[in-house]
């Protein structure tokens, strides 16, 4: 059943939100600022997850959510006092929780006995198993006979039934300044029913007194019409919170029992409360017809649910739009147009609203990283407790909002930082506090934009990265040369080579043959870079950058040997025009660039991607210094250096394949098509080369 | 034109999944007129500024619980004589109990389908 099915993915959707109150809760019970209200919006997300599950038929799901619910219930009538004991195993069980939703979604088995032991261990905190209900025995018999309505299908009157409707209309100042006019809004209303209108001008001062950004005018309208206050409130819709709508209530034949005196009120009000019929005092929510005040109608923020794909879509076609409006730019420059011509305006007008558009549209697909972020509060959790190690995770910036794509390709290799942070990272707490470090190793995980970029941070305050250890293993496992001079941040950089692992045995936590190697390409694959630092004694901090979407990319637009190339200058450091270069020819041919008594090997683009064989007269070229991720710098060498702009990411693989120095592709003003370089992989010894060593 | 064309039915459910679940249940049973809120508040001042026959409103939401909505609606004229349904995902005693002081109407446990909400509904406002 197709309904079903939706609905099912909307459930599944609402409980990743559900989960993410509970944790927040739960989170803020351990700090003891919780309120009644924290524990009952953890018990309500709990209750909502079963009642949902139990809709879909997740009887594990039902079973495990009932029993958590009735520890939360305890909790919430004050039977269980909030301890550390109790915290703990409230993260367990909204771990616990989390696995069993995911396996639901997936469709997958879970394993009962671990819901089994969680549920007995919070059922021994209520006084023993035998005050929990289970969910699927029959709720115990309740006696409770239904009420039949006295039912007739005439709705009670609200204000006029018989077609009028009498309401005041008085505009707040915003209301003109964001630029409606209350005729239009007359206008419309006359097209429901026949309307009667005064303004009230009472209020409006001596034009000598009057502020002039102030709105004093107010409108008493008549409407005779079948339609209801809703309709009505509906016209007012796009002025919402800026004016205020006040109905009067027409006293009139109630179909409904009240007390009200029959006779119309002869003259019409112009004060509402006044119009208040005798009434005896009801709960203050529950007073009369009360004034709508459009202001403060129903719902705090309203989404609606999207397929991805459809957004995917989307942002590809704005995608093509910025390509057209590059290509329409330098057609335009071609043609001669004299300046300040309306074709200019157009032009400018176009590309601020195509810039705007995609913006926006990369708005929609960004997601703050705080889910994220929560799951990696259980991989703290779960490290420490496996290590026996004692970690708390202190989490910033989590409202910081990432592309949804990049959020859930950093599970991982955030996931498995966590784990180095703790497994090699923090000391044991004997060890920590003979050092005179606190107990509890502190691990940070922070995210920010900063100049484009997505910044995250992981920061640990162990014990650094042991340098010696380090060198002396990547020397044992012939990843360098025994002999080799090494700065501190090469050395730290080496933790990313392939095959390094630095526990002395390989622990069941982060030795799972997946180094940091693997962080790194994940990062990589999406754009970014990782780069890590480390003071001895104090901790160490692995930086990810990002780029903020993956569809665009700021790119340097290069000439070599006539092909027209993009350098991303997310790597690029300076430009050195040739002639004004040192060059040092080295023994087998290679050149290097001296530069601040740095030596760069030099890299010719057209040579390297092989557009040309013969070498070039480096006098004539351009360098563009990059940097890769391990600190270490290349001179490309180019042509002629166009133009610097943003260009739109077409990816080779999935049409044509991978190549070696090439990352993707993008299609330039002219409709031609560029390709977008990979400075990693060009810094990298390329296959023409015998392989020399990474670290040179 | 049967009761079923014309029962106006008001849902409330803080979650999308539940007003999910509960309209299509309506459909099922063929109830063309009704509308939703996700707020007990909201549909509340909603309520009184254009009643409907019945609402079938769950009890387990933030701000105004399913009963504190019929409290509110009991004390309004216009809305004082609705029918009220409560969905409860537990029935203990002591929410019916608090539930038939207020008048309520029925209640339905979760999970339900379509002929439960059915049969719950008949016993309000007799057959569709």
């Amino acid at each position: 059943m197709n309904a079903n099915t939706d609905l099912r993915e909307i459930f599944f959707n609402e409980c990743e939100e559900l989960l993410e109150v509970l944790s927040d809760g739960i989170a803020q019970m351990e700090s003891g600022e919780a309120s009644l209200d924290t524990v009952n919006a953890v018990f309500r997300a709990v209750h909502s997850i079963k009642g949902g599950a139990g809709a879909f038929g997740l009887d594990a799901l039902v079973e495990f959510a009932h029993g958590f619910e009735n520890t939360l219930d305890d909790m919430r009538s004050g039977k269980l006092e909030t301890t550390p004991r109790i915290v703990e195993l409230l993260y367990m069980a909204s771990d616990r929780l989390a696995d069993l939703v995911e396996s639901a979604r997936d469709r997958q088995e879970c394993d009962p006995a671990e819901s089994k032991s969680l549920l007995e261990q919070l059922a021994a905190l209520s006084g023993g198993p035998s005050t929990m209900s289970s969910p699927s025995e029959p709720e115990t018999e309740v006696d409770f006979a239904p009420m039949t309505l006295d039912f007739s299908l005439d709705l009670p009157d609200v204000g006029g039934s018989d077609g009028t409707h009498e309401f005041r209309f008085t505009p707040s100042k915003e209301l003109y300044s964001s630029g409606n006019d209350p005729a239009l809004l007359f206008r419309a209303l006359s097209e429901i029913g026949e309307m009667n209108i005064t303004a009230d001008t009472s209020c409006v001062p001596p034009l000598l007194d009057h502020p002039w950004d102030q709105a004093f005018l107010a409108w008493d309208i008549t409407l005779s019409s079948e339609k209801t206050q809703d309709d009505i409130l509906e016209v007012f819709e796009f002025v919402d919170g800026m004016c205020q709508i006040e109905f009067k209530e027409i006293p009139h034949n109630p179909t409904e029992g009240s007390s009200r005196a029959e006779e119309p009120d002869p003259e019409p009000e112009t004060v509402p409360q006044a119009a208040e019929p005798v009434q005896p005092p009801a709960p203050p929510v529950a007073e009369g017809i009360k004034p709508k005040k459009t202001g403060e109608s129903s719902g705090p923020n309203t989404t609606i649910r999207v397929d991805l794909d459809r957004v995917d879509r989307l942002i590809n076609l704005v995608g093509e739009l910025v390509i057209s409006e590059a290509m329409l730019t330098q057609s335009i420059s071609e043609v001669t147009v004299p300046s300040g011509s309306k074709v200019e305006t157009a032009l400018t007008t176009l590309k601020q609203l195509s810039s705007e558009i995609q913006e926006r549209v990369m708005a929609i697909r960004a997601q703050p990283i705080k889910f994220l972020f929560q799951r990696m509060s259980r991989i703290v959790r779960e490290s420490s407790q496996a290590t026996s190690k004692q970690a708390r995770l202190t989490t910033e910036g989590e409202m910081t909002e990432v592309d949804k794509t990049v959020i859930e390709r950093l599970a991982d290799p955030l996931t498995h930082m966590i784990r180095n942070a703790v497994d090699h990272g923090l000391e044991k707490p004997e060890k920590r506090l003979e050092l005179g470090k606190p107990e509890k190793g502190e691990i940070i995980l922070s995210a920010a934009h900063r100049s484009g970029r997505v910044v995250i941070e992981l920061k640990d305050d162990g014990a650094g990265i042991n340098r010696p250890k380090v060198k002396a293993l990547a020397i044992s496992k012939g990843l360098i040369p025994s002999d080799l001079e090494m700065s501190d941040t090469e050395i730290d950089n080496l933790l990313f080579l392939p095959g390094f692992s630095t526990a002395d045995a390989v622990s069941n936590l982060s030795g799972r043959g997946v180094g940091m190697d693997v962080v790194r390409s994940e990062i990589q694959s999406l754009g970014g870079r990782v780069s890590i630092q480390s003071t001895p004694g104090h901790g160490t901090t692995v930086t990810i950058s990002l780029p903020l979407t993956l569809a665009v990319l700021e790119g340097m637009v290069v000439q070599v040997a006539g092909e027209t190339l993009v350098v991303p200058t997310t790597a690029l450091r300076e430009t050195i025009r040739g002639r004004s270069a040192t060059i040092h020819q080295m023994g087998s041919g290679d050149k290097v660039l001296a530069m601040r008594g740095e030596l760069i090997p030099i890299v010719d683009l057209g040579e390297r991607l092989g557009f040309r064989s013969t070498p070039q007269d480096l006098d004539k070229l351009v360098f563009l210094l990059v940097e890769s991720d391990a600190d270490k710098r290349t001179a490309i060498a180019v042509d002629r250096v166009v133009d610097q702009r943003e260009v739109v990411i077409k990816g080779l693989e999935a049409n044509y394949g991978r190549i070696d120095g090439v990352a993707a592709a993008t299609i330039l003003g002219d409709g031609r098509i560029a390709l977008i370089v990979d400075t990693d992989q060009l810094a990298a010894p390329g296959p023409s080369r015998s392989s020399a060593p990474m670290f040179t | 034109m049967s009761l079923r064309d014309n029962l106006r039915v008001m849902v409330v459910d803080d979650m999308s999944t539940s007003r999910g679940l509960i309209t299509q249940a309506l459909d099922a049973i063929g109830i063309r007129h009704y509308s939703a809120e996700k707020d007990g508040k909201a549909a509340f001042q909603r309520l009184t500024a254009s009643p409907v026959h019945l609402v079938i409103s769950d009890f387990n939401m933030p701000g105004l619980d399913g009963l504190q909505l019929l409290e509110a609606l009991r004390g309004h004229k216009v809305t004082q004589k609705v029918g009220f349904i409560l969905i409860t995902g537990r029935a203990d005693p002591a929410l019916i109990e608090r539930g038939k002081k207020l008048a309520m109407n029925n209640f339905l446990a979760k999970p339900f389908d379509a002929p439960k909400m059915k049969a719950c509904i008949e016993q309000v406002v007799g057959r569709l």
